[in-house]
């Protein structure tokens, strides 16, 4: 009778303790969980906060000028009439040059990497390309500055305007003095700022190719540039243009590079050659000195239409990218 | 049209090996500084069907992926001695290595479909070696993808993505990928082996079917497989060839013991 009642014991015992430790999972668990789920939510709250106090600041200047504003180029702090086309095109273009250049050498640089590369000169290059995206940008801006511009300015530019004289198109995109700094300057310096990251995720996409596909691809007779070209690239778009996002979008921030070479000037010339501005380089250069609510409110649109076009960039490219999936129907 | 491929294959009708298209001679094959292949020497009759058994690791796909040089993607592997291909030695430093892929086709273990429409996946490998009329593509590739017995199932969405055909199918696609190019020689790769039994009776329908126009060599380790596709069996252990004539005779009365042991099931 006792040994029953004890076994009975020691086993609601036993019963009691996994009871109990079930119970502290369950609060560690719903601890956990609702850490995470706050932590997901602070996102939201960071994102819907910066646009909010965007929109907030921005709206003396929007209210006045209206859509004028996005239309308009002329930027004149005497007057306080304020228009946002220049830094909006000058934002375009640059980020444009920089995209155009940097994604052919960076896919190149990562066929390089992954197909023909020795594997004794894969770590050295590789590592090399990493570095390059831990330079700060400020170390960019001075050397664009006072090595890369002149150089432009004495070799580059009166080579390239010479060649191109009276070409109908080609002649009034490179025209005018070579001044060193502007447009195509800071496209090039955001190239190099970019290149990184559009290499080292086209390679690490490029890796994640099976094998055997590309056997497969070689076994028919295919060259290197034949299966980069039609198996590799198809099968990595996504992640390619992931990458290509990725860089744009550091492209169109780009504050501190940019303002040293871009020449700061308010308007819009056909030439590349030509001093602009950009969205980002205009706020920093201009902050200090902007007196008056207007001014100031203009600045902080500015900063409203970059997070704009930041986001419909990205928007498009997952549009895009959604019409190319369903199109290979993978 | 394999003529234009290939200069040398019109002086294919040499008397000298009774019509073997491809010939090792004393093979090696080293994966760094291991030996994966040691003295290989067989004869592969032309059009006819050769299927290579024995355990997993035993060299057999080695020995498969040195018929097109695919080896050569990666680096430390290297082969040693004579492969001839119409007498003529692909083993040679002078080889072009495209040209022979376009000779000798592979179709591997899994479907590799390219990222591609259906069509595209068969225009492709032509294009690269012809440049013909949209008209004479689209006959090619009809007739590739009826001699893979795919045209029917597949006619009224070629410009669907080969990826979402199924198993079976994505691998008929690259057989008929492979016998697009129109090569001479047809490498499979366990071809069936990730393919359920209909898929797989299918895919061994259209071997023999193949066999009256290509060399055919088919890794396999489905023995009852090998039995039903080929006509000659070699028997590979341990990075040697054990054992090789008609399969009839493998597999009925095998000379060497461990071939005997390997088809009764008893190892391997």
């Amino acid at each position: 009778m006792t040994i029953t009642a004890e076994a009975a014991n020691s086993s609601s015992l036993a019963a009691n303790i996994r009871a109990a430790a079930v119970r502290r999972f369950a609060l560690t668990d719903s601890v956990f969980q609702t850490l995470t789920r706050l932590s997901a939510a602070l996102v939201l709250v960071l994102l819907g906060g910066v646009a909010i106090s965007l929109v907030a600041g921005a709206w003396p200047a929007l209210s006045h000028f209206g859509w004028a504003f996005l239309v308009t180029e002329s930027w004149n702090p005497v007057t306080e009439k304020f228009g946002a086309l220049a830094p909006i095109y000058g934002t375009l273009v640059t980020s444009l040059i920089a995209i155009v250049i940097a994604v052919p050498i960076g896919i190149g640089i990562a066929v390089f990497l992954t197909e023909l590369c020795p594997r004794s000169l894969r770590r050295p290059i590789g590592i090399a390309v990493e570095l390059l995206a831990g330079i700060p940008s400020i170390i960019y801006g001075i050397w664009g500055l006072f090595v890369f511009a002149p150089f432009l300015q004495v070799h580059l530019q009166p080579f390239i305007i010479k060649l191109f004289h009276g070409v109908p198109g080609l002649s009034s995109l490179f025209s005018g003095p070579p001044y060193g700094i502007g447009l195509m300057t800071s496209g090039l310096i955001l190239a190099i700022m970019v290149l990184p990251f559009i290499t080292s995720i086209t390679k690490d996409v490029f890796d994640t190719v099976p094998p055997v596909l590309k056997e497969s691809a070689y076994g028919i007779g295919c060259t290197t540039w034949e299966v980069t070209r039609r198996v590799v690239i198809p099968y990595t778009r996504v992640g390619i243009m992931g990458g290509v996002m990725l860089g744009l979008g550091r492209a169109l921030g780009e504050t501190m590079a940019v303002t040293f070479v871009i020449g700061n000037a308010h308007r819009i010339s056909a030439s590349l050659f030509a001093p602009g501005t950009t969205i980002s380089a205009s706020i920093a250069n201009e902050f200090t000195e902007a007196d008056g609510e207007l001014y100031t409110s203009s600045l902080v649109a500015l900063g409203l239409i970059l997070f704009v076009i930041t986001f419909l960039i990205l928007a498009a490219s997952r549009f895009m990218l959604m019409r190319i999936e369903r199109r290979a129907g993978s | 049209m394999t003529q234009m491929l290939s200069p040398t294959s019109i002086a294919a009708s040499r008397p000298v090996t009774e019509e073997a298209k491809l010939e090792v001679r004393g093979l090696n094959f080293f994966y760094d500084r291991t030996r994966a292949l040691k003295d290989i020497s067989l004869s592969l009759p032309a059009k006819s069907v050769t299927a290579f058994i024995g355990p997993s690791g035993c060299g057999k796909s080695t020995l498969l992926r040195v018929f097109n040089r695919i080896y050569e993607l990666y680096p430390k592997q290297r082969a040693e001695g004579e492969v001839l291909l119409d007498g003529r030695n692909i083993l040679d430093k002078g080889q072009d290595l495209n040209l022979l892929r376009a000779q000798v086709g592979m179709v591997f273990q899994k479907p590799t479909p390219f990222p591609m429409t259906i069509y595209e996946n068969i225009a492709f490998g032509i294009r690269l070696y012809e440049k013909l009329p949209r008209s004479e593509v689209d006959g090619r590739v009809e007739e590739a993808l009826k001699r893979a017995a795919l045209w029917t199932e597949v006619k009224d969405k070629l410009n669907a993505s080969g990826l979402s055909l199924s198993g079976g199918q994505q691998q008929r696609l690259c057989i008929a990928r492979t016998v697009a190019v129109k090569p001479e020689v047809i490498l499979l790769d366990e071809p069936a082996s990730a393919l359920d039994p209909l898929s797989t009776a299918k895919i061994e329908e259209l071997i023999d079917e193949l066999q009256t126009d290509y060399t055919i060599v088919i890794v396999t380790h489905n023995m009852q497989q090998a039995a039903r596709v080929s006509a000659r069996t070699a028997f590979m252990y341990l990075g040697e060839l054990i054992e090789f004539g008609d399969t009839e005779e493998i597999f009925t009365s095998p000379h060497d013991k461990r071939t005997q042991d390997y088809i009764t099931g008893r190892f391997g």
